[in-house]
């Protein structure tokens, strides 16, 4: 990993788009400003990983066929006749 | 009240392309129905154009099936339906990416998580809602804030019909 040093107001240039900029650091936190193209998606780390979970759960996880859901938006009665198999 | 929907009869026409899928098999698409998303879903880097396929007439569900890869569909849910109140914050420059002027409404679908052996405890993604420009046929997955949405909102225990 590259570690560099950067004091409040310093950036550092990643390739010709990006570029990542100390705005300011206070009471352990650092603010931080980031220019980059609208194709590159920026994002907290740990929302990127919560929804590449959770997009990967749903993706693995979604049934062959919906014909098991089929009772489950019909109302109340139906709600509680899920085929429990656990 | 129900619309005949003659697409499943309907042979193949032209400018129809075929895709192979896993779960419906070989499916004709008509190129103009087919949605592009402006960046991929976080987790599949290899799948940028999807077609919305309701799961039938009266069901509420929606697949969305990759075309870029056959093994790949989300069961999906027009957020309206789920969550009337829910409004996702879409910041001009996603607009800029889906091409919708800031006035336009845009499409809001919940990707759905359904347990195998429970679907009655499916969850909604409303930290990660897909907006869908339908005019333009782009789509983008959302990224909200954490504080106040989850990613696994339970579609049934809020229900408090009972």
């Amino acid at each position: 990993m590259l570690i560099l040093a950067r004091k409040p107001g310093e950036a550092i240039a990643i390739g010709d788009g990006i570029k990542i900029r100390v705005l300011e650091i206070q009471g352990g936190q650092v603010k931080i400003g980031v220019e980059a193209p609208t194709e590159v998606m920026v994002h907290r780390e740990e929302i990127y990983l919560r929804i590449l979970e959770e997009n990967t759960r749903a993706a693995t996880e979604a049934p062959e066929d919906l014909s098991s859901l089929a009772s489950v938006f019909s109302g109340d009665k139906t709600r509680r006749k899920q085929p429990s198999k656990k | 009240m129900m619309h005949a929907m003659a697409t499943e009869t309907r042979p193949e026409t032209q400018g129809e392309i075929t895709v192979s899928t896993s779960r419906f098999g070989q499916l004709s698409v008509n190129p103009e129905k087919i949605i592009t998303v402006t960046s991929p879903f976080l987790g599949f880097p290899d799948s940028r154009r999807f077609i919305v396929k309701p799961h039938g007439e009266e069901s509420p569900f929606l697949w969305l099936q990759s075309l870029d890869d056959p093994k790949l569909a989300f069961v999906a849910i027009q957020a309206a339906l789920l969550i009337p109140q829910y409004q996702p914050e879409i910041s001009s420059l996603t607009r800029q990416e889906l091409q919708g002027s800031p006035d336009q409404p845009l499409e809001i679908l919940l990707i759905l998580t359904v347990p195998k052996e429970n679907p009655e405890g499916m969850t909604a993604n409303l930290l990660g809602p897909v907006a869908i420009n339908s005019q333009k046929r782009l789509a983008k997955q959302v990224l909200q804030d954490p504080t106040r949405y989850d990613a696994c909102w339970p579609v049934f225990s809020v229900d408090s019909a009972e």
